[in-house]
């Protein structure tokens, strides 16, 4: 104990006033965790092109609204390496439900033919290139008990789904049954009158039937058609690897770069394969690409905001306190009349009567002033104040009378010494600035598509449909909550450790 | 008293025509004016068009249209809104009902939750109580208004147990009284929840400190050395002064009375204010902006003068002159 005692009566004398604050910093575990979650979000930030698996802007039309990728770790029993497998979002043509199935595509197949001879073909041994299986497909209705086939119609596939015509493989006839309303509804209409039926609830039940009528193999680029019965099968799986090379991303926004983290190795480029950490939204684009992408925007217009407040509130507050008078007045009338339009109503109001359809960079700007332009006020009145007291004080009295200008005075000797209140400040300030962009651009007033922003992502949200469907849409908000907690709690950890009473 | 709350209010005058000379000025410098959404339509004639500049009054110049309309105002009449073709102070009547129904509530169970709680966090210093309610705090200030508006939305839309919008059931109409009053409350409850645990935590945590700072002062400690109960020592002495900074806070949340709810009501498909504003803010609907403008000014003016007014209710120190 002496001991330590002994250590901390050194430090205070002989550490710097830099390193006394790091010290009291330190003392705030919150604000030291929060300090590092904010580093891993600046560098999320900075090197979004490496994260991001996907290009923030490519979209797949058949992966709307995809839940994030299950990740497999077993293959028929057998440990192996992670993979995914290829996966598709569509409306379904019987229940008109959008419908999220992972796909089967063979690879290699035992085929047992009518005279009892066995044939494995894999794909890429032997010349095989490719598999395409005829496919029977009968939708049948039940009314009164009794199925009655009412379409049938062949088709062609060169896959299937899983969890619904997976055992047109395995037993060579799949069924799918269903009682929705919706299908019962547009069977009626379709077959009321064959049936001679009365109301929808008269057919009790829809089903598909698909049964494998033959297999076509392409084999040195001939195709031979094969009926049998398929008795054994393995189906293509795609592996997650680290550092893949995809998209051309631009590394720091300068080297043109194809190296990302992650990623799956899409090996026969197959367009079905996706990896969707967060899902997928509208437009199937990767939503954790484009968080990542998005907090470019978001933790950037933070910053930037702020430092454009803190310099004009510096200018307006340090000269209105300085010199006192008749432009202090003016000053500080303009900055309360600001103050007293209510702030988020002030800014929509801004953002509603400039022009709505500018290129993104300009909209960034324009936000960027607009949050300036409200949050100087408060700033530059405290700083009026601060320096209205430091006016009186000895130094500045020296340094007038050595003879410097009023501007180096105020420049030199006066406004350094609000630092200590602007660091706080400012870092508590960002959240709102940060809060601000979002709400913007949730209204559909920011940044706009297909650039991404936290809030405007959020938008999508919006729809009791859509969340319900894919409520990953709403992890950016998750995001936007770390990062304003974040700033919340470093704020008051520096507020402690710039309190000139916790530097011992 | 009566002199005060008169000087006061007649300090006002100028600030609100300032205000609402601001706002009219923005709105009028912006390019576009309500009319652009049918420049786009074809099956608009430029006659059309120029007829309806002249029915709207916007081919005039802008000081005339202010001044009309400033002395419009001051005879209760606010002007026509473009959009809805009926007068602005009409529809800005239907809305506040629905509005004041909201936040009114909101405002009353967040001031009484976070006093309540936030006392109770300053008593029980850094006990488990005081810790949790401390993690709560700062999680409600930190989550935007807009994302626990959804993230509620989500949890109606999943369990069903609450409607996912509007502010009354279909068949409202046919309702007893006492069946309407309880078809609002649960329509209220997910909006009135967002809103009350957003301002909650921040009144939460001002109302803890400001009650620690008072408690380390003498005179709690005296009070305590001569015996006084601690409940008086606490409701009688300490807290009536650690409400005082509280009140100017109060000021701030009547000046958010009307429109402070925008996300809340966006989201949640209530009829109030803040859609009413937003709407009209995007469609360059002049005069319900200025009108709605001016009304938020007063609102600020009169909640500020109120928590002066309660300030010196409460505070014996202060005195109004």
């Amino acid at each position: 104990m002496a001991q330590n005692n002994n250590q901390m009566d050194f430090q205070e004398k002989y550490l710097s006033r830099g390193q006394l604050i790091w010290r009291a910093f330190l003392k705030h575990r919150l604000g030291v965790g929060a300090l590092v979650v904010l580093i891993v979000l600046y560098l999320m930030a900075l090197f979004a092109d490496f994260l991001s698996p996907y290009n923030p802007a490519e979209q797949s039309l058949r992966h709307t609204y995809s839940p994030p990728t299950k990740v497999y770790r077993t293959y028929k029993g057998q440990r192996v390496k992670a993979y995914v497998l290829p996966s598709l979002s569509y409306v379904d043509k019987i229940t008109y439900e959008r419908t999220y199935k992972e796909m089967l595509f063979p690879r290699r197949l035992v085929i047992e033919k009518p005279d009892g001879t066995r044939m494995t073909y894999e794909l890429g041994k032997d010349g095989v290139e490719s598999f395409k299986f005829s496919v029977n497909r009968v939708e049948s209705i039940k009314v009164n008990g009794q199925w009655y086939d009412v379409k049938k119609s062949p088709a062609i596939t060169d896959h299937f789904l899983f969890n619904y015509n997976e055992d047109v493989l395995n037993k060579g006839v799949s069924r799918f049954e269903t009682t929705s309303a919706v299908a019962q509804e547009m069977f009626f209409k379709a077959y009321k009158d064959r049936f001679g039926l009365t109301s929808e609830y008269d057919i009790e039940a829809v089903a598909v039937t698909e049964a494998l009528d033959s297999i076509v193999v392409r084999k040195d680029g001939k195709f031979e058609m094969i009926k049998g019965k398929v008795i054994d099968y393995d189906y293509k799986t795609y592996p997650i690897k680290w550092f893949v090379t995809s998209w051309t991303g631009k590394f720091l926004w300068l080297f043109p770069s194809k190296l990302h983290l992650f990623g799956v190795d899409n090996y026969d480029n197959n367009q079905f394969v996706k990896f969707y950490i967060m899902g997928a939204d509208l437009f199937g684009r990767d939503v954790f690409s484009r968080i990542v992408f998005a907090s470019r925007i978001s933790l950037s217009i933070g910053l930037i905001g702020v430092f454009i407040t803190i310099a004009l509130a510096l200018v307006f507050g340090g000269i209105s306190g300085y010199y006192g008078g008749l432009v202090d007045e003016a000053f500080m009338r303009f900055a309360e009349i600001i103050m007293s339009i209510p702030g988020f109503y002030l800014m929509i109001m801004l953002r509603a009567v400039l022009p709505l359809d500018l290129p993104s960079t300009q909209i960034y700007l324009l936000i960027v002033f607009i949050l300036s332009f409200i949050g100087w006020a408060g700033t530059s009145r405290v700083i009026r104040g601060l320096v209205l007291s430091i006016r009186e004080r000895e130094f500045v009295e020296a340094a007038v009378a050595i003879g410097l200008s009023n501007w180096k005075v105020l420049t030199r000797h006066v406004l350094p010494n609000t630092t200590t209140y602007l660091i706080v400040n400012a870092t508590l300030r960002i959240p709102g600035y940060i809060l601000g962009e979002a709400g913007l651009s949730f209204l559909g007033l920011g940044i706009r598509e297909p650039q991404a922003s936290w809030g405007l992502m959020l938008a999508q949200a919006q729809d009791v449909y859509v969340i319900t469907k894919a409520p990953w849409l709403l992890i950016p908000g998750i995001f936007i909550f770390i990062t304003v907690l974040a700033f919340n709690f470093v704020g008051d950890a520096l507020r402690d450790a710039l309190d000139p009473r916790s530097l011992g | 008293m009566l002199r005060y709350i008169a000087r006061r209010l007649i300090i006002a005058i100028p600030e609100l025509l300032i205000i609402s000379f601001l706002v009219f000025m923005i709105m009028e410098a912006a390019p576009g004016d309500f009319l652009d959404q049918y420049k786009l339509d074809p099956s608009m004639s430029k006659e059309t068009l120029e007829a309806m500049k002249k029915e709207l009054g916007l081919d005039q110049h802008p000081l005339v249209k202010y001044f009309k309309w400033l002395s419009g105002a001051i005879r209760g009449n606010f002007g026509y809104s473009f959009y809805y073709r009926r007068p602005v102070s009409k529809l800005i009547w239907e809305r506040v009902a629905a509005t004041l129904t909201l936040s009114l509530t909101s405002l009353a169970g967040s001031w009484i939750l976070g006093v309540a709680l936030g006392t109770f966090a300053a008593l029980k210093k850094y006990s488990l109580g005081d810790k949790i309610l401390t993690v709560f705090a700062f999680s409600f200030i930190a989550i935007p208004s807009f994302f626990l508006g959804l993230l509620l939305l989500y949890l109606a839309a999943r369990t069903g147990w609450f409607p996912i919008g509007g502010m009354i059931s279909i068949d409202h109409n046919t309702m007893t009284v006492w069946q309407r009053f309880k078809d609002l409350l649960w329509h209220m409850a997910l909006p009135a929840t967002a809103l009350t645990l957003g301002s909650m935590a921040g009144l939460m945590r001002y109302m803890r400190g400001s009650l620690l700072d008072v408690l380390n002062e003498d005179y709690v400690t005296f009070a305590r050395a001569k015996g006084m109960p601690e409940r008086i020592v606490v409701f009688k002495h300490a807290m009536r002064n650690a409400i005082n900074p509280m009140i100017t806070f109060l000021g701030f949340s009547i000046s958010g009375i009307l429109g402070g709810a925008l996300f809340i009501e966006n989201i949640f498909a209530w009829p109030g204010m803040g859609r009413l504003i937003y709407q009209a803010l995007i469609q360059k609907d002049l005069y319900l902006v200025i009108t709605s403008g001016l009304m938020s000014a007063v609102l600020l003016v009169v909640g500020n003068l109120v928590a002066d007014i309660l300030l010196a209710l409460v505070d014996p120190r202060v005195r109004l002159t």
